[in-house]
């Protein structure tokens, strides 16, 4: 028989008097919240049993893929596996996570996977969870393995997901682009929402990182051009930049190889990039800031050269520390992605703007789109920042 | 090295062959505008009075909003750390909710729920002081009758005097504890100048013929059976959603950032602001939040520079700003490349402005018991 975790009849009623009725003003906040929530969740009650989802059960596709034509379909599934697989023993090799962390990721998945279901991707989507799941466990009972005897194959199997998630944004534009696949122009959806964002953020690493360097010397010729570099991105607004890619980027490209008709996908990639490399730079010199100066002058007590110094002592510190910084710059750059609306491209909100117009009677059913397409950059958002500050933690970042 | 240099050539050679001047901007703009303020401006002045009008929107969204959001930001920064359940737990989903999802949704979602507020036929009205219907939102303003402006300056120099007058008492007070009083009541520095502000302030209105009166907003339909709406301090839809979006956006992190500024203080303070019996709203005020000022401020300029950029966003709902006029001007007149350094550098400019206030604020903030 369980045994009844104790409950103190006292402490509850200390607990509740503390936190609910302790004094005027408490008081006074307890009505108040009580009606702010009830009003707040019977509005989204109402509204939920007036709402019709078929705007969005229609256009399932639409929203996840974009103008992506219907026979090129199949080279989303690839993608989906590819990255399951990779996520899902990354979270069973590094991390460690509680029962309730796991149910937390299984809703995270579930959430768009419900709204998304349809029949006739069964078997897809349950090959899908069956190589999640798989790839969880072998990269578990592998940890267990290399706990148990002293082989090193979680240091193995960790070099090669690291190695996997650096080459799956080629993998990708491998399996879009195969055998005659669409032109860039046509990749839409939450697809492109992703892959703007890690584009942005993997290719704008090593600029940021040579950009953070160069502010943080003391040659001042390159100083001043990279801290000028910085700001000037910092200081216009992404819309601009992106506008400055619709109409200059072409006439700047070199005409080679058709080059300065590059599709449009590809030129907003470009600017994300260096707008990504901007901040990036700023959260690195952060890091640089951070190391201790013993650390500077040890390495010059080994009499190692500038680069090496950089390269060996300095670079693997202070990334470190800012990994979750950069997490948080992803985030940020993956809600800005919804901006890409001003080259005419169909993102996941453009596409959440467009459906509600193709059919009379969907007319007034907006917000039904929009809190889909809302609630799936959501998902991802805090997805990533508890990772970030998971990741925080396990550093021991503020704890030293 | 080298590489950067024939980059650089490479890009200016470019740029040369390219039309640079703003010399276009003199010519006639041809296109409307539908939110003016403080500024006349028809399609058939030049760009740079469209561009001018676009600055000021931009400039009126910003500034309210800025106004609005460290208020909300502070108050769910508290909140958020209140001793109460219920209250800590709505500016959790708050932040939680509203930090993780694009401004540009809100933005949209904004717009779609202020046109889907009544028709003005059957506006909800509070008592016909105001209207709320979806051609935008009608608050009481006040109205110019001629002699307002004279009346404004006057007002400005009486502040500034008023201003001088409480800092020399309070300063007299601080340094031989002499203070004013009447009837025996204790009149502090700051007191005395607000009094004597009000009282030059209602003296000069009637002195000045009652330069602004209340303005009510009235609703009327006319012979024709239009609904026509006038009068009043009018908040469109299109501002009200882009000011809701911005305020309601940057509030999350501004909430973050205090809570992580009060978070940081020692505990003590708070004990030691209740040992000498004060209550927790004053501890909060007078002890607690003053020292945090110091950690918020530089985050908080970044944010308002944050918002300032984002305003331009303004543009998915057709917020004539700055953004939409100069994007508006480069597909008319096909010289792109200037028009968008014109926007480089006046969202630069606006930033400069910003950043040095909030570097004086912060100065003042930190001088303060050091």
């Amino acid at each position: 028989m369980m045994t009844m975790p104790k409950i103190n009849i006292n402490e509850i009623k200390n607990w509740t008097i503390n936190n609910f009725f302790g004094s005027k003003l408490n008081l006074l906040l307890t009505i108040f919240s009580t009606l702010f929530i009830v009003y707040i969740i019977s509005s989204f009650i109402s509204f939920l049993s007036s709402a019709e989802w078929e705007v969005v059960a229609l256009n399932k596709r639409l929203l996840l893929l974009g103008r992506l034509p219907a026979e090129d379909t199949w080279r989303a599934w690839p993608i989906l596996w590819l990255f399951s697989s990779i996520l899902c023993s990354s979270i069973g090799a590094w991390g460690n996570p509680k029962k309730s962390e796991l149910l937390f990721i299984l809703l995270a998945f579930l959430m768009p996977a419900a709204i998304f279901f349809s029949m006739s991707y069964i078997v897809h989507i349950s090959i899908t969870i069956i190589i999640g799941v798989g790839s969880y466990f072998s990269s578990r009972i592998i940890k267990k393995i290399s706990a148990i005897k002293v082989v090193m194959y979680l240091d193995t199997l960790k070099k090669i997901l690291i190695s996997l998630w650096i080459l799956l944004i080629p993998l990708v534009f491998i399996v879009l682009l195969i055998g005659g696949g669409p032109k860039p122009n046509l990749w839409g959806g939450f697809l492109l929402n992703i892959l703007l964002a890690s584009v942005a953020v993997v290719a704008g690493f090593p600029l940021g990182i040579l950009m953070a360097i160069g502010r943080s010397t003391k040659l001042p010729v390159i100083k001043t051009a990279c801290t000028l570099y910085i700001e000037t991105i910092r200081g216009a607004p992404l819309v601009a930049w992106l506008l400055l890619a619709w109409f200059v980027l072409p006439k700047f490209l070199p005409n080679f190889y058709g080059l300065s008709e590059i599709s449009v996908v590809i030129r907003a990639m470009i600017v994300l990039s260096f707008f990504a490399s901007a901040y990036i730079a700023e959260v690195i010199r952060g890091g640089l800031q951070s190391i201790p100066k013993g650390q500077l002058e040890a390495a010059d007590a080994l009499n190692l050269s500038y680069f090496n110094k950089m390269r060996i002592i300095i670079l693997p510190q202070a990334i470190k520390v800012v990994i979750p910084a950069i997490v948080s710059t992803f985030i940020g750059i993956f809600k800005d992605t919804s901006l890409v609306f001003i080259l005419a491209l169909t993102d996941l909100l453009q596409v959440g703007r467009i459906i509600p117009e193709q059919d009379p009677k969907f007319f007034g059913k907006q917000i039904e789109a929009l809190l889909v397409v809302a609630s799936l950059f959501w998902i991802v958002s805090v997805a990533l920042s508890n990772l970030s500050s998971k990741i925080e933690k396990n550093l021991g970042i503020g704890t030293r | 090295m080298i590489f950067t240099v024939l980059f650089a050539i490479y890009f200016l050679s470019v740029a040369f062959q390219l039309e640079l001047s703003l010399s276009h901007f003199k010519s006639r703009a041809g296109f409307g505008l539908s939110h003016l303020f403080l500024i006349d401006y028809t399609s058939n002045d030049s760009r740079w009075v469209a561009y001018y009008a676009g600055v000021i929107n931009t400039i009126r969204v910003c500034l309210v909003a800025i106004l609005l959001t460290t208020v909300l930001g502070t108050v769910m920064g508290v909140a958020r750390l209140s001793k109460n359940f219920l209250t800590s737990r709505i500016a959790w989903a708050y932040v939680e909710v509203l930090r993780n999802t694009p401004l540009l949704i809100q933005i949209i979602f904004w717009q779609i729920v202020f046109l889907q507020l009544p028709h003005i036929s059957e506006a909800i009205t509070f008592g016909n002081t105001s209207a709320i219907s979806n051609r935008g939102i009608s608050l009481p303003g006040v109205s110019d009758n001629g002699s307002a402006q004279m009346w404004f300056i006057f007002l400005g120099i009486m502040a500034a005097g008023s201003l001088f007058l409480s800092y020399f008492l309070n300063k007299r007070e601080d340094k031989s504890g002499e203070y004013l009083s009447i009837a025996g009541y204790k009149l502090s520095g700051n007191i005395v100048g607000i009094i004597f502000f009000a009282l030059i302030a209602v003296v000069t209105y009637f002195a000045f013929g009652k330069p602004v009166s209340l303005d009510i907003p009235s609703i009327s339909q006319n012979t024709k059976g239009t609904w026509m709406q006038s009068g009043g301090f009018e908040l469109s839809p299109e501002f009200a959603a882009i000011l809701f979006a911005l305020v309601i956006y940057t509030g999350t992190f501004i909430t973050e950032i205090v809570r992580g500024s009060i978070q940081s203080l020692s505990k003590g303070q708070t004990e030691a602001a209740q040992a000498i019996g004060l209550s927790r709203y004053q501890s909060m005020t007078l002890v607690v939040l003053p020292q945090a000022l110091r950690s918020i401020i530089p985050p908080l300029t970044n944010q308002f520079l944050n918002l300032t950029k984002n305003s331009s966003l303004a543009v998915v709902i057709a917020y004539p700003d700055l953004f939409m006029v100069s994007r508006t001007i480069m597909n008319n007149s096909g010289h792109a490349l200037p028009v968008f350094f014109l926007i480089l550098f006046t969202y630069l400019f606006l930033s400069l402005c910003i950043s040095l206030v909030m570097n004086l604020i912060n100065r003042r903030v930190t001088r303060i018991g050091t």
